[in-house]
Formats: structure tokens, C-alpha cells, sequence
């Protein structure tokens, strides 16, 4: 019985090829923990900031804080209004 | 032979079964319970909080959000000089010194000094550089708005396990919904404690808290959260509250008391005032329960507008109690009209002895009076009506005006509300849509309770009660031009078997505009001293409001 050398020639290699690309990914992946671990910091301290930004967002147009704002400012509540309850023509024709 | 065979080959399969089961029990029963634990081993696992869902209102603006504050902690080994360190810790936070002595004195490498504290002293003290000292990130809830809507929000407090937990109102009601649920984190770490790229961060079960948009009008809840509390101070009132409805829909668009309390700090002001009057207060609702009556009356078709009645010239007398009108006023052959317009208490007896102890209870009933609306709020009560074999002839004359019946403010918004739905019921809801952590959002429907009179009565019994407030005790206040629906009522308060005729609950109950509404109110007010009736007190805060609501739907008057 022939003996399939050409067959075990690139299983071996395949093994041998497949074991250096994992050993240079493995490699190359390794340190990259710290570098995720660095980019999940700084999504953290973005959304930390977006929070702390929401905050000042809705406390400064809250109506309570504007009302205040507004008191400060000398403004008053509107006491006298009126309505235009009839249709009025702006201009007549002659 | 052939049988030992075959129990052989049986036994075989039966030990097989057995092995396939466990191995089923193993891997796929117990299986995140065993990786979970597999995975404790080689890495760390912390629990994540999920945050909690906002509270908007109908205009998007979270009134409910959350924030971030800071727990700061100390690791009493690494602090050298501890007085030193105790006194800034203590001064900047403002903490009693002798307990921060006390905590860095502790032979233990992790102490909590102080949570919930904001950025601003948190940066101050990181400027300090102070050895020893860190900060942890908490999420805390927060209300813009600080007190507006108060009762109606509720707060967010601590549960026995110290979990955030809502009470109250909407946090109380919705806590599941808001709260989210909890999820586990596992950091797979290598030998140097650094993560590792293909296990970084699996979390597991976390789900955020969802979302509510709320019915409330922001620029209608913070006008009217301004004109109680001016008209409590006003007329030297304990307190007032103020509801208002869409009533086609039974959408809550504002609910406000006085006095109220800040949800931030819920725990520097009394219990008492975290509940919701509004939904959880019982009172005698007085001349505002006489349209509903009225209107039972009319639709069983036992009085019409003209009737006339027969018992008006004077106090009535029923089972050996008198009961006199308001201000002692008869007016006899008075029709029914006029019987709410002058808020004639004989004239009142005379409808409720007309309908009847039957038609009484099944009335009330369908306008829901003695049961809970269903309001989507925590902490609705009510108090059930009596049994009909409990019902006296003097308690019926009494509840045709009002008196010896209790209930809620809510149920009678509603109740009144449906007078100005055609006759239809809704059910009060104050959350109009959910929003998942997805951003999936889910409509509420409005929901049709019942419908307790006829269209066609509740069109009669609307223009009665413009009638009233046109031409009854109330009329100085009414806004001209605009057609409002209304009902004064002065209740007295029963005190140790008795009412005391100095202290009432006033209150003006109305929707507007009458053919087509577009709010329904009831205005409340506790014990006020500058007058005791409703047409003095009440009214009038009822017709501010309305104005403004007038102004702000772009309402004009009828007519020039």
C-alpha cells in the first residue's frame, strides 16, 4: 500500500502553519487587555460626563429654575390680556 | 438465554438514560449557575445596578432623572496622619468628626465615610490629595423640578436590603418597571490582574429601568402648582390641592398640593406629607356631589329640569333630624334647575328621596363613587358604600346633598368628568407611555370605565351646572364669555360625632369649555379661615386656573 506522504506533507504543514499564525495572534492580542481596559475608562468617563451634563442641562431649563431666573431679572406675571374673539378686516375695499 | 440477554441490553440502556439525564441536569439545568461559577474562579464578578428609567412629562422633559454622586471611602491603613485627615473629611463634608475618627480608627483596609455626595465637594477634595481617601460612582435619583408634582412622583428610597426601592405615587406604583433588573459582570483577568481581550466584560441579565411619559403638562402643573399655594396663603387655608383631567381620555394633566415636600430630600420634612391627598384622602365632598345625583335622578328619568319641588318651603324633617339649606334660604316650587344653582340641600333630599335607596347605590355605583378609579398612582383609597340594609331614610336625604358619604378627590374629578364626557367614565391615568430600555415605546389606551347617565343627560345636567356658576354664589368669579361648568361645595368636617360649623373643606368642581370640554378641575381647600365657603375660596382659584388654561389652549370667549 502507497503511503500518502503528499497528503501527511500538508496536513503537517497546515499544523505547523496553523500554530504560528495562533502563536503570533496570541502575541499580538495580549496586551491589548490594556488597551481595552483604557478605551472602557474613557467610555466610562464620556458617559460619566454626559451624566454630569444632563444634570446641569435639566436643572438650568427647569421651569422652577427659570421662574427664578426670570423673578430676578425684574419679570412679572402678565396680569391684563386680551382677545381678538371677532374676525377684523385689515383693510376695507372702497 | 435469550432473556438474560435482554435484561442485560435493558439494564444497559436504563444505566445510559441515567448518564444522558444527569449530563442534561449538569449542562443545561444548572448551566449558568456552574459557569457563573467556573468563571468566579478565574476572573471577578460584580453586580450591575441597572439605572433607573426617567419620569417625563408630556412635553419630554424628565422630571424624574437620575445623577451621579459619589461615596467616598477610606483605607484607614494607607492614612498616616488620621487627625489631620478626619478633620478635612469632616469639615468638607460636613459630618460630625468624632464619627470620622471613629471610622479611620478601624483596623480595616476599606471604610464608607459619606455617600451621596456631589461633584463639586468631590473635586474639592480631590484637589486635596489626600492619601487613603477614593470615591465610588452611585447613581442617585434627582427632580429637576425639585418639588413640583411631588405626592404624585413619589420618591426613591431604600429597601431593608438597601436597594433602591420607589415609594409613592408613580415611583411607588411603577417601582418594578423603573427599576430595571440586576445583572452579573465577570472581568476575566490574567496573572497581573489585567483583562483579558476575548472574556472582557461579559455582563449577564441586566436590564435597564424603563421609561414613563406622563400626562402631566409641565407648564400647566407648574401654574397650578403656583395658584394653590397662593390661594392656600390666601385664605389661610391647612392646605389645597388641585386635580385636572382630559376627561375624553382620563389623562391626568396636572395634580398638585400644598404643602408639599422636596423628593430629593424627602427624609428632612414630615411622613405626613408624602402621600397623596389627591388619591389617598377621604372627605364629605359636600354641594360638588349634588350634580352627580342630580344627574341619576334625571337620566332614571325621575326628575326633569321643570320639575317642581314640593318640599322646598322649609327644613325638612327626616327621621327626627332637620335639614336645613346652606343660608337658611327656601325657595318653595323651586325646579330642579334652580335647586343647584341656589345649592338647595332641601331640594337635594327631595331628588335623593325621588331615586331611591336602589337607585342611589347603583348610581353611585356607575360613577364610581365607593371604589378605587384604578389610578395608576400608589396609594389610592376608598371607602366602600354601605350595604342597602344599612341605609337609613335620614343617611339617603343626607347623600342627595353630599354629607355622611365619603370620597376621594379623584373620585369625584372623575365622576364629574364623565358629566363632561357624554355621560362615558374614564379611567384617571397618569402614565401615558412606557418606554423600554430599548427604546421601544408602548401607548397606553385610555380605558372606559362605565357610562352612568345618557349622553343626552349629561348635555341637560352640563347647562345646569353652567347655569349654576352663571347666575349661583359663585357668579363674581366666573369668567365672562366662556362657558363653564361648575359646582361650589362647602363641606362641613365631622369632628367626634358631630360637624363643626367653623371648619369646612371648600372646594369648586367644573370642566370647560361646557359643549366641548377640554379640562375638567376640582379645586380643594382644608379649613380655610378667610371664609368658609367654596364660592369664596375655591372658586376663584377654579377661575384663575381656568383662565389661564383658556389662554394656554388658545380658547377665545364666546361671542365679543
Amino acid at each position: 500500500m502507497q503511503k500518502p506522504v503528499l497528503l501527511i506533507g500538508i496536513l503537517a504543514l497546515t499544523v505547523f502553519g496553523l500554530s504560528i499564525v495562533r502563536t503570533y495572534i496570541s502575541n499580538q492580542v495580549a496586551t491589548s487587555g490594556v488597551m481595552l481596559g483604557q478605551i472602557q475608562e474613557q467610555i466610562d468617563a464620556y458617559k460619566m460626563q454626559n451624566v454630569l451634563l444632563s444634570v446641569n442641562l435639566y436643572t438650568k431649563s427647569s421651569l422652577t429654575n427659570i421662574a427664578e431666573e426670570a423673578s430676578k431679572e425684574g419679570f412679572v406675571e402678565q396680569t391684563t390680556g386680551f382677545v381678538l374673539s371677532g374676525q377684523v378686516p385689515v383693510a376695507y375695499k372702497q | 438465554m435469550t432473556w438474560r440477554y435482554r435484561f442485560v441490553f435493558l439494564g444497559l440502556v436504563f444505566l445510559f438514560l441515567l448518564v444522558v439525564a444527569k449530563l442534561f441536569y449538569w449542562q443545561v439545568v444548572k448551566a449558568q449557575e456552574l459557569s457563573l461559577l467556573g468563571q468566579e474562579q478565574y476572573g471577578t464578578t460584580t453586580t450591575i445596578m441597572p439605572q433607573r428609567g426617567e419620569i417625563r412629562t408630556s412635553d419630554g422633559f424628565p422630571i424624574a432623572a437620575n445623577k451621579v454622586s459619589y461615596l467616598v471611602f477610606a483605607n484607614p491603613k494607607e492614612i498616616k496622619n488620621k487627625d489631620e485627615v478626619s478633620t478635612i473629611l469632616a469639615s468638607t463634608l460636613q459630618i460630625d468628626i468624632a464619627s470620622v475618627s471613629a471610622d479611620l480608627a478601624l483596623d480595616k483596609f476599606w471604610v464608607p465615610i459619606k455617600s451621596g455626595v456631589d461633584t463639586k465637594i468631590k473635586q474639592n477634595l480631590e484637589k486635596m490629595n489626600l492619601p487613603g481617601v477614593g470615591f465610588d460612582n452611585q447613581y442617585q435619583r434627582f427632580y429637576p423640578e425639585a418639588s413640583m408634582a411631588a405626592q404624585l412622583l413619589g420618591f426613591v428610597g431604600k429597601d431593608s436590603a438597601g436597594n433602591n426601592k420607589g415609594y409613592f405615587g408613580l415611583e411607588g406604583f411603577y417601582d418594578r418597571l423603573l427599576s430595571g433588573k440586576q445583572g452579573l459582570a465577570v472581568e476575566v483577568n490574567d496573572a497581573f490582574g489585567r483583562p483579558i481581550l476575548a472574556e472582557m466584560n461579559q455582563s449577564t441579565g441586566v436590564t435597564d429601568g424603563a421609561n414613563l411619559i406622563i400626562s402631566i403638562n409641565r407648564s400647566i402643573q407648574f401654574l397650578v402648582e403656583q395658584k394653590i399655594k397662593d390661594g392656600v396663603e390666601q385664605y389661610g387655608a391647612t392646605s389645597g390641592m388641585v386635580g385636572i383631567m382630559d376627561p375624553k381620555t382620563g389623562a391626568i394633566l396636572a395634580m398638585a398640593v400644598y404643602p408639599n415636600f422636596d423628593p430629593r430630600d424627602y427624609q428632612d420634612y414630615s411622613d405626613d406629607l408624602y402621600k397623596n391627598p389627591f388619591i389617598s384622602d377621604l372627605y364629605e365632598p359636600g354641594s360638588t356631589f349634588k350634580p352627580l345625583v342630580m344627574s341619576a335622578a334625571m337620566n332614571a328619568k325621575l326628575v326633569t329640569p321643570d320639575t317642581k319641588c314640593n318640599i322646598c318651603t322649609g327644613p325638612v324633617s327626616v327621621s327626627g333630624y332637620q335639614l336645613e339649606t346652606w343660608d337658611n334660604k327656601y325657595f318653595p316650587n323651586t325646579n330642579m334647575v334652580d335647586v343647584i344653582q341656589h345649592s338647595d340641600n332641601t331640594g337635594m333630599v327631595f331628588v335623593a328621596q325621588k331615586l331611591g335607596v336602589d337607585g342611589m347605590i347603583n348610581y353611585l355605583g356607575k360613577f364610581g363613587i365607593g371604589d378605587n378609579t384604578g389610578i395608576d398612582l400608589q396609594g389610592e383609597v376608598s371607602a366602600s358604600l354601605k350595604p342597602k340594609n344599612e341605609w337609613y331614610a335620614v343617611d339617603l336625604a343626607t347623600t342627595g346633598f353630599g354629607q355622611g358619604i365619603s370620597v376621594t378627590p379623584i373620585e369625584l374629578l372623575d365622576a364629574t368628568a364623565a358629566i363632561a364626557n357624554d355621560g362615558v367614565r374614564m379611567q384617571p391615568q397618569v402614565v401615558a407611555a412606557v418606554e423600554d430600555a430599548d427604546g421601544n415605546t408602548t401607548k397606553i389606551t385610555p380605558k372606559v370605565l362605565d357610562t352612568p347617565i345618557s349622553p343626552g343627560t349629561a348635555k341637560v345636567m352640563a347647562q345646569i351646572m353652567v347655569n349654576a356658576v352663571n347666575k349661583g354664589e359663585a357668579s363674581w368669579a366666573r369668567l365672562k364669555g366662556y362657558s363653564v361648568a361648575g359646582k361650589t361645595g362647602t363641606a362641613s368636617i365631622p369632628v367626634s360625632g358631630h360637624y363643626d360649623p367653623n371648619q369646612t373643606i371648600a372646594s369648586f368642581v367644573g370642566f370647560a369649555p361646557s359643549d366641548n370640554p377640554k379640562f375638567a378641575m376640582l379645586v380643594i381647600l382644608n379649613r380655610p379661615t378667610a371664609s368658609i365657603y367654596g364660592a369664596d375660596t375655591a372658586a376663584p382659584i377654579f377661575f384663575d386656573i381656568a383662565k389661564s388654561l383658556f389662554s394656554y389652549y388658545r380658547i377665545p370667549p364666546e361671542g365679543n
